[in-house]
């Protein structure tokens, strides 16, 4: 197919030619990414595909193909859609908190019709193509330095807000960071992005004394100097240290980890995969795992670079700039430079949730990649 | 559409610092990946060693091995302390463990009333997680392999095989060897061999008392390890043999001891309080070291309960109390053997004669004997034990002498036979009373009297009072208790290489004949003869006031209250041609030592003759036969004389 053939009208609509616009590199280090997962799940359930191992990979595969289908869908159907998808998730985050289910003490889960599910995972992709849009209708000046700014501080602060109330510190932080992150990347002035961050470090101390609650405190001070209860809270850090330390350069062998083989990992099949894999495979399994991760999160981001919508830009972006924080924040964690949060390792860990609404994001930045000459609000077949 | 105007160059503005600022993301995103691979290097590449010992001290537990403890042989290696398998059951807390319903269940096979398992109940759930407590022990083979069918159901419940002391010979070495017992709080340390985990193994047992006390580590051994993978929980997942370390069993003690002596001893003493020592007095070895009444030592590895224990501790014949080496007693006229040594030293005829009347007036005061001796020298006033003959004698050497002649004889000593306990008594002088009696430093010409006939300030255990039997046969050595012959194998110095005995030859063996004269004409005349032929016994009596446990005036003799009775001593070696055994006896309130003490000397100096091959065999030697006349078909054959085993070297001391 040539540029030519390309720039014929209509020519980019034809499902097949979308089809092959489809970054098919990303999707084939997903799929490594969720194979060497799917490999560790099989390791940890002692070399069997039941429980975990099968599933992931089935997951997987339906969230991949949903990815496809996701890409297909017109950017400007996207655009549509981000206000109302915003405002599902508002409605859904009001509703947990007033008939949520209350599981290990969070009230974080909706039921309807038998399916659970957590309403901040439908606001983690509703905040990205909420800025977006709106981002998308602002002028530089606004973006930069404005009262303006209001809008998208309070499209960010009412679902953080309601997230924390579950109270589920972990999400609300993703949510605001991405949000954040976002904002940044419209063109935020350099002095308010100073001064927030200035401002979240003096704000960090006196918050986690006295608005955290005591589990999250103790979780926090715990990180702090997990030695001081090595069989209580900080016992999971520790743990989780011993696991990637005594894996070494090689590591132990496939299947012969004994923190993981042995149960002193904790969550070794979700949030600690990946000091299984560390344990397991050593250093060089877990740098190709990271350039796994790295390789994505380029690939994402050249998706949003090379976006001719600034809707588009900021979506992909937005959608990379969550599952960045995914994989540093569950590192960082893992390797005992964060408190322990429930952040799992996107891909790798078991779990749908995250599955899904990773994939989902990924969908949103294919379909960016393949309507990346799509004019969003002008020009023809504009859909607003 | 209602949107602002977006202009072009807007547009190229918004989308040029997009492109900026995403450039700077995706460095933000690059030097974290880069920071975590930073990290994992460190903890991956550079901590490694570190990590790798914590996984492994997670993956792998060592489970104590005790090792065995080892054996208290005697001389002639009969076993003295041992160990017997032990049935065990044990219960330990731990997750999904309800250790009330485990210890109902558990009472169906053993015994287990309410109060038992309610204190168990509370022992569990005091003990920390996952260690046992020790529910029974010594089941029966079919208690212990009924609940062995059921441990699958019962989680925490073990049943195992350990091992436990015990004394085959139940009282008769209780005192020597002591006993093993549970490890108190007290005896935990934090450092050092008491700092040992293997202590806290339900079931080890610490040595008490004795030999098992004294030499409580080299019995001990060393705990091995059985290496098992656990699980986060706790949890054997998988035994690695090859990873256990074996224990080091506890070394073999062996003793100068002899069983059948001290069983003789035990026998003989009967309920009598008191104590037997018998020493080898060419070598210095102890053959016999028993006090009566004794107790079964097994109980205390057991655990004694409260009321048991009181039973023991308050009886007034104080059964816990090893008398040969912790009690001491005036040695009453045993002394007088050591007043005639010093006396013979001092230039004192031994033809001087005393008139004993029964009664003699000196120094303001009437001074007793027990009986009309009449007309005495040294010689017969020994054999008699006449005191006021010796009160005389004393008077004629002075303290000071006497204390000397005594110390020799290791009188006042302690001896290092291995094992704790022992009390010094006292042999007074004068310079011990200027430095103890501040107030009246003198000492009176009317206490040597007393002095003499081994009254007074003096007092000895019936150890001390056995080596001055055997230095006085030994004649040459001032030779040292030995207790203990080995340990591990490795021989200890005997007791004969300690030097010479500082005493002229002639002298001592005119106390020796004395001596003979008092089991054959004296105070103790019925025991020379010990029905061994022409080997004798020689000794000497003593019957000493005693200082009893409930102050007062004593009794003479067998009249009276127990309590009140005087204490019979004996001393004696034999043979008395060929001396090789000294023996000390005290009988507790026995009365008179010719009585009390003399007989049952005789009887254990009987069995340990007995015991001496040699002595043996001078004992079975062939009758000479007169000479059968030749038969005249074989009249070329010359006879072979009898064969007579010589005797052995008869008085070669004297």
């Amino acid at each position: 197919m040539t540029v030519s053939a390309l720039t014929r009208p209509g020519e980019r609509d034809r499902l097949i030619v979308k089809f092959g616009e489809v970054d098919w590199v990303f999707g084939l280090t997903l799929f490594l990414i969720a194979g060497s997962g799917a490999l560790m799940l099989f390791s940890i359930a002692g070399s069997s595909w039941d429980p975990w191992a099968a599933k992931h990979l089935a997951r997987f595969g339906l969230c991949f193909a949903m990815m496809i289908m996701l890409a297909m869908v017109d950017l400007r159907v996207w655009f549509a859609l981000a206000y109302p998808i915003y405002g599902l998730g508002l409605l859904l985050l009001l509703a947990v908190e007033a008939v949520g289910d209350v599981r290990l003490g969070a009230q974080r889960w909706l039921s309807v019709g038998g399916f659970s599910f957590q309403p901040s995972e439908v606001m983690k992709l509703g905040i990205v193509l909420a800025l977006a849009r709106y981002y998308h209708g602002a002028s530089a000046d606004r973006a930069r330095l404005s009262w303006w700014l209001l809008v998208p501080a309070a499209m960010i602060g009412v679902p953080v807000l309601l997230v924390a109330h579950q109270p589920d510190l972990g999400t609300a932080m993703l949510i605001a960071m991405t949000g954040a992150a976002i904002v940044v990347l419209a063109g935020l002035s350099w002095r308010i992005i100073i001064a927030g961050i200035t401002a979240a470090l003096v704000a960090i101390p006196p918050f986690v004394m006295f608005v955290m609650h005591d589990y999250q405190r103790k979780r926090v001070l715990t990180f702090l100097d997990p030695e001081n209860d090595p069989s209580g809270s900080g016992y999971h850090i520790l743990q989780s240290m011993i696991a990637l330390g005594s894996g070494g350069l090689l590591g132990k062998g496939y299947g012969l980890g004994s923190q993981s083989q042995l149960n002193f990992l904790p969550e070794k099949q979700t949030d600690f995969i990946f000091a299984t894999l560390a344990e397991e495979f050593g250093f060089v399994g877990c740098v190709t795992v990271l350039a796994f991760y790295a390789a994505v999160i380029f690939m994402g981001l050249r998706t949003a670079y090379v976006s001719h919508s600034h809707f588009g830009r900021l979506a992909a972006a937005g959608v990379m700039a969550t599952f960045t924080l995914y994989v540093l924040i569950n590192g960082a964690m893992v390797m005992g430079l964060a408190p322990v949060v429930g952040v799992p390792m996107p891909m790798l860990s078991y779990g749908g949730t995250v599955m899904l609404t990773v994939m989902i994001g990924f969908g949103l930045v294919q379909s960016v990649r393949v309507h990346r000459y799509s004019e969003v609000t002008s020009g023809k077949g504009s859909l607003v | 559409m209602a949107e602002p105007a977006i202009f072009f160059e807007e547009v190229n503005q918004r989308q040029g610092e997009f492109h900026r600022r995403a450039f700077m993301m995706g460095g933000v995103a690059g030097l974290g990946v880069l920071g975590l691979a930073g990290r994992l290097a460190y903890l991956q590449l550079l901590e490694t060693a570190r990590f790798e010992k914590l996984a492994v001290s997670n993956q792998f537990n060592f489970k104590l091995v005790p090792p065995p403890r080892g054996l208290i042989l005697d001389r002639n290696g009969v076993v003295l302390a041992s160990n017997r398998p032990n049935f065990r059951l044990l219960v330990a807390r731990d997750k999904g463990v309800d250790p009330q319903a485990t210890l109902h269940t558990l009472a169906e096979f053993v015994p287990l009333d309410d109060s038992r398992q309610a204190r168990l109940l509370r022992d569990i759930s005091n003990a920390p997680k996952r260690s046992p407590v020790q529910v029974m022990e010594d089941m029966s083979w079919e208690q212990f392999s009924a609940i062995n069918l059921r441990i699958p159901e019962l989680p925490g419940v073990t049943a195992d095989m350990g091992e436990v002391r015990v004394y085959p010979h139940g009282g008769a070495f209780a005192h020597v060897i002591g006993y093993v017992a549970k490890v108190n709080k007290e005896d935990l340390a934090p450092v050092g061999p008491n700092a040992d985990p293997i202590l806290l193994n339900p079931g080890f047992r610490i040595g008490r008392q004795g030999v098992e006390k004294a030499f409580d580590l080299q019995l001990r051994g060393k705990p091995g390890a059985h290496k098992v993978e656990v699980d986060a929980n706790g949890r054997e997942v998988r035994e690695d043999t090859q990873g256990d370390i074996p224990a080091v069993p506890g070394q073999e003690i062996q003793l100068t001891l002899d069983a059948d002596i001290q069983n003789r001893a035990m026998e003989v003493f009967g309920d009598e309080s008191g104590a037997a020592v018998v020493m080898d007095c060419r070598s210095g070895d102890i053959l016999c070291m028993f006090s009566g009444p004794s107790f079964d030592a097994n109980r205390f590895v057991r655990g004694l309960s409260g009321a048991e224990y009181r039973q023991l501790a308050n009886y007034e014949r104080k059964p816990l109390f090893n008398k040969a080496l912790t009690a001491t007693y005036p040695p009453g006229s045993t002394f007088k053997t050591m007043v005639a040594l010093a006396a013979l030293e001092a230039g004192y005829d031994p033809k001087t004669v005393h008139v004993c009347n029964k009664a003699w007036a000196w120094g303001g005061r009437v001074w007793h004997c027990d009986e009309h001796h009449g007309a005495q020298d040294l010689h017969t006033a020994i054999a008699t034990s006449c005191d006021i003959y010796f009160y005389q004698c004393a008077l004629f050497v002075g303290p000071d002498k006497i204390a000397d002649m005594a110390r020799r004889f290791g009188l006042g000593d302690l001896f290092d036979i291995g094992i704790p306990g022992q009390k010094k008594g006292l042999v007074p002088d004068t310079a011990y009373k200027k430095r103890v009696f501040k107030k009246d430093p003198k000492w009176h010409p009317g206490e040597t009297p007393s002095f003499g006939i081994g009254q007074g300030y003096t007092h000895l255990n019936p150890l001390q009072l056995c080596v001055m039997a055997a230095r006085l046969a030994n004649g040459e050595k001032a030779l040292h208790p030995r207790l203990v012959k080995s340990i591990g194998g490795k021989e200890l110095p005997v007791g004969s290489a300690f030097g010479d005995l500082p005493v002229d030859k002639a002298h001592i063996q005119f106390v020796r004949d004395a001596m003979k004269a008092v089991t054959t004409i004296g105070t103790a005349k019925a025991t020379a003869d010990m029905g061994l032929g022409d080997i004798k016994m020689a000794g000497k009596t003593g019957t000493a006031q005693g200082f009893n446990y409930n102050g007062g005036r004593g009794v003479h003799g067998t009249a009276g209250p127990w309590h009140l009775r005087d204490h019979a001593w004996f001393v004696a070696y034999a043979p008395y041609d060929d001396p090789r055994y000294a023996i000390s006896v005290l009988i507790e309130h026995g009365g008179f030592g010719g009585a009390a003490a003399a007989p049952r000397a005789r009887e254990i100096m009987r069995t340990t003759l007995l015991k001496d091959p040699e002595i043996r065999a001078r004992v079975e030697k062939p009758m000479p036969m007169p000479q059968i006349p030749d038969d005249p078909s074989d009249s070329d054959r010359i006879p072979e004389p009898p064969t007579v085993i010589a005797p052995g070297p008869t008085g070669g001391l004297a």
